[in-house]
């Protein structure tokens, strides 16, 4: 063997064994990569199986305290009925020692019903299921319709209620849910009514300290001992053991008080009189709130798209009845009282759609539309009228108007039509409807689809069906439908998947949408799924006619050619 | 004289509602114990008012009231629904449905009839 060979032979054993080495290496590693990856999808699958149970347990509590809340109060209602009816000796006298102890058992039941109540509350906001509904709030105006509601209970106690404001006339306006809120003040009153001597006031102080709110409401009753001023705040933590039973209240109302409280990002507290030198005895509970809410405290749904609506009415109640109906349906809306105001407000804000009235003092709606419709910073906002007036009126300057505006609601209005009419001016359908049927299980899609092929669908209306989430957010990219129809259990995702992509999208986001699920739908997963004019109906208890009646009714308010009208 | 039609599945409740309104308010009151029970009540009888229950097996108080609307003969007399849910989001839904009202479980027997009365808008006894 030559050298040559020879060193041939070396390299390329000593290559070999390299090679070698590398493979054993690249094996081993392979080997550890194949475990790791194992165990991870092990892993993986134990996460999946432990959301997937504990979103099953979370599905069957919130239908616990559905049926519970149900089943409860049935019963309750005989017992109720039967005791209120007997002791009130509507039905015939019966003597002292008897309608003493129908009171009682009277008396308890009502005890027991607000029980059910308070703790199903507080259990629904505590696991996040009572999303708060937040918009702008006037203090002033919470604190005297708390006033009100209560002072038929301060009256019976001999006990005065007194707002005080301060500084004297500012009005102090932040973001939170009036209804909870309200709850809080009332809860507040209550326990100082209860706890306050005859004769005596209980007063409500309001301040700000700028980005908070302070409210105090300070009552002259026998005080709360210094061990006790936290407590108080615990669920059945009464000062006195016999409280409740004494008071008639359920131990809660405090623990509710501090659940919304905190919700809100505040913090509620007590405090004794004497200790912060009030000069009479008696306890203060003050509530401390930021006025504007930081993103994340807002509510664990996702806000609803800015969508601000602007009405104009110089009537202050069809403003408020009108502005109730569009928030809660997940509107922002702006309110103006005059042709005016409402010019300078869609100039400067972004404004979605505007409700008019006609008659109004001062610049009338006639006048205000012209006007909006010549400037080119508003002439593309749609508007809708909201008249007494009937847009097929014999009246010269009709038509002009419904030629003018994008539609017309008449007074007295009802909700449904409104939020269709806007609906429709929203979105507006253009060429037949198209209803796209979302839902993966085929049996139900036929059934759906064949009870449209015979039903007296309307001249050019067509429907489509997707399976999948991946479908849907294909035909909806491709050519918009008019109409969603859900189900909420897709094989790729789910329903709220969709609806949070169709929120993303500008030209769908007011869609309307019909929710077709398996199950009762919590009011927090309504607020998660609203996009247009959106109704949820539940498999198990609608025939397939009312979606189909449903789901006609909306189709013709979309795409009905002449303006819709109304009346309650 | 009221002629009112009670629908409810539970017997005590039927009992003590009607018990209520007689002694009460001295209405006359018929009662059925399903929505399609009611309906033909309905239908023979002409009540003034019907006060139905929500949840109701086999044809729920929706329903049964969306059937009512079909029937030309008794679509327009009022409907007052009576639930034992609370939360805000049914009583929307309920009141979506244009009935004439929603009225809640436990009621009070005696405020009951002036709380349908209020929610009828009858302002006289009849």
């Amino acid at each position: 063997m030559s050298m040559f060979m020879f060193d041939l032979c070396v390299v390329l054993a000593i290559a070999l064994s390299i090679a070698l080495v590398k493979l054993t290496r690249a094996r081993r590693r392979n080997t550890r990569l194949t475990a790791e990856l194992a165990r991870a999808m092990r892993e993986s699958s134990l996460h999946q199986t432990a959301l997937q149970q504990r979103k099953q347990l979370d599905d069957l509590k919130d239908e616990f305290i559905s049926t519970v809340s149900h089943e409860l109060r049935t019963p309750l209602t005989s017992i109720r009925g039967a005791l209120g009816l007997l002791s009130s000796g509507v039905l015939g006298k019966v003597d002292d020692k008897a309608a003493n102890l129908l009171r009682i058992a009277s008396t308890n039941t009502d005890r027991l019903v607000r029980l059910i109540n308070d703790i199903l509350d507080l259990e629904r906001m505590e696991s996040g299921r009572a999303p708060l509904q937040i918009r702008r709030c006037s203090l002033r105006e919470l604190v005297s319709q708390s006033i009100e509601t209560m002072s038929s209970m301060a009256h019976n106690a001999a006990v005065t209620l007194e707002a005080i404001p301060e500084p004297a006339g500012t009005s102090i306006t932040f973001d939170g849910d009036p209804d909870r809120i309200q709850q809080v003040l009332t809860n507040l009153l209550s326990n100082a009514i209860k706890f306050s001597p005859v004769g005596s006031s209980v007063r409500v102080l309001t301040g700000s300290d700028g980005s908070n709110l302070i409210l105090q409401v300070e009552d002259s009753g026998r005080g709360v001992p210094p061990d006790k001023l936290e407590t108080i705040f615990d669920r059945f933590g009464q000062v006195e053991s016999n409280d409740a039973r004494q008071k008639g209240g359920t131990g809660l109302g405090l623990a509710i008080c501090r659940s919304i409280v905190t919700q809100h990002g505040g913090t509620i507290w007590a405090e004794r009189n004497e200790a912060s030198g009030k000069g009479r005895p008696g306890t203060t509970v003050i509530m401390r709130l930021p006025r504007h809410l930081a993103s994340e405290q807002t509510s664990a749904a996702p806000e609803p798209p800015e969508c601000a609506i602007l009405v104009v009415d110089d009537d202050a109640i069809v403003r408020q009845i009108v502005g109730e109906h569009l928030r809660r349906n997940g509107y922002q809306v702006i309110e103006t009282a005059s042709g005016e105001a409402a010019l300078h407000v869609a100039e400067r804000q972004p404004v979605e759609a505007i409700l008019l009235d006609l008659y109004m003092p001062g610049m009338s709606g006639w006048e205000t539309i012209e006007r909006l419709k010549k400037n080119p910073l508003t002439a593309q906002i749609p508007v809708v009228i909201l008249s007494v007036l009937s847009p097929s009126s014999k009246s010269p300057e009709i038509p002009h108007l419904v030629a003018t505006a994008q539609g017309w609601v008449q007074k007295p209005f009802n909700e449904s039509l409104l939020l269709a009419e806007l609906g429709r001016v929203l979105h507006p359908g253009s060429g037949p409807g198209r209803i796209l049927l979302v839902e993966d299980d085929e049996d139900l899609a036929t059934v759906v689809l064949s009870s449209f092929q015979n039903a007296e669908t309307p001249l050019g209306m067509s429907i489509e069906h997707a399976a999948s989430m991946a479908e849907a957010e294909e035909v909806c990219r491709k050519d918009p439908p008019d109409l969603l129809i859900l189900d909420l259990t897709l094989p790729d995702g789910s329903g709220f998947a969709l609806v949070d992509w169709l929120r993303r999208q500008p030209r769908l986001r007011t869609l309307p949408l019909v929710v077709y699920s398996g199950r009762e739908v919590s009011e927090s997963e309504m607020s998660r799924l609203r996009l247009g004019p959106t109704q949820f109906l539940t498999k198990a208890r609608v025939e397939p006619r009312d979606v189909e009646d449903l789901v006609l009714a909306m189709v013709r308010h979309l795409h009905t050619p002449t303006p819709v009208t109304a009346s309650a | 004289m009221r002629r009112i039609l009670i629908i409810d599945d539970e017997d005590d409740i039927r009992e003590v509602a009607a018990l209520s309104l007689e002694s009460v308010a001295g209405w006359q009151v018929l009662t059925a114990a399903s929505g399609a029970d009611g309906i033909r009540t309905a239908q023979a009888e002409r009540p003034d008012a019907i006060l139905m229950d929500v949840m109701m097996p086999a044809m729920d108080g929706p329903t049964t009231f969306r059937e009512m609307q079909r029937s030309p003969d008794i679509a327009h007399i009022p409907v007052l629904l009576l639930t034992a849910k609370v939360q805000g989001v049914d009583q929307r839904r309920f009141a979506g449905l244009g009935v004439a009202g929603v009225l809640f479980k436990p009621f009070d027997p005696l405020t009951l009839a002036e709380q349908m009365a209020n929610a009828l808008g009858w302002r006289d006894d009849g």
